[in-house]
């Protein structure tokens, strides 16, 4: 059946925990290209270098009646005493849902940056990015 | 084992010069005084981006035949490439050939990929 994918579809899962009151998320590959163009070529070619993969996500910095703060849980990754350890990754799972099936992208990750505030007559957010470290995990979109 | 017959992604080319012997008197006269018939110390230097580790292994492997900068060879015409002008414009002087002026520098750009660069002198 035909499907248009919105964002009703989309979800964020940090470490196998699906986020409540996720607002965007998107994520970005890229592809290093090595030029590999000769003397005497008239078009440039090239070769596959490295990937990369990063993104961004916000969530609403939200309570739910249990005191679930999963905005928080993601701000301490970078605003915490003492330094970031190599232990600090995030198993990250950018989702689109259609009925019982999950597309996912999944990586290990790096929260980057973490913004969060508050102004008169907004919600408060927090806007992630995130920066992949290593190979994809799984891609089932 | 020859020069490897890839084509270079840069190449730079500095005909030399003939041997000349220049006198200056205490006037400012110049006196030049031509001590061969043969242009010398022509340079090449040749540049190869992200070749393959194989490929790259060629240079090493012919770096090692010629003993380093002990023997002489002539090039192949890949190295002319993408030059319109004639071969022996940018060849080594009539009766001269190349040697290795320093060894092949070999950059590793990521697994199986690697830059070398070779430059090379011409003598008689």
């Amino acid at each position: 059946m035909a499907k248009v994918y919105t964002g009703r579809d989309g979800r964020l899962l940090l470490d196998g925990t699906e986020q409540i009151k996720v607002t965007n998320w998107s994520m970005t590959g890229n592809l290093e290209t090595l030029e590999t163009t000769s003397l005497g070529d008239s078009q440039r070619t090239y070769v596959p270098g490295v990937q990369e993969f990063n993104g961004s996500a916000t969530l609403l910095y939200y309570n739910d009646g249990a005191g679930r703060n999963d905005a928080a849980t993601a701000l301490k990754k970078v605003l915490k005493i003492g330094s970031v350890s190599e232990a600090d990754t995030v198993d990250m799972r950018l989702r689109l849902v259609d009925g019982s099936t999950n597309h996912d992208v999944r990586l290990t990750t790096y929260i980057t940056s973490v913004t969060f505030g508050a102004s008169v007559g907004e919600v408060s957010s927090a806007q992630i990015t995130f920066q992949g470290t290593g190979a994809l995990t799984a891609v089932t979109i | 084992m020859a020069f490897p017959t890839l084509q270079p992604t840069s190449r730079d080319f500095s005909p030399g010069d003939w041997p000349i012997k220049r006198f200056n008197s205490q006037s400012g006269a110049e006196v030049r005084i031509l001590y061969g018939s043969q242009r010398i110390n022509a340079k090449i230097s040749l540049g190869y981006d992200n070749i393959s580790d194989a490929n790259a292994q060629l240079f090493l492997d012919d770096y090692a035949t010629q003993i380093g900068t002990l023997r002489t060879f002539d090039l192949p015409a890949a190295v002319r490439t993408g030059w319109s002008g004639s071969a022996g414009s940018i060849d080594a002087p009539p009766g001269a050939k190349w040697r290795y002026e320093l060894e092949p520098a070999v950059r590793a750009v990521r697994p199986g990929r690697s830059s070398v660069t070779v430059n090379l002198v011409a003598v008689i």
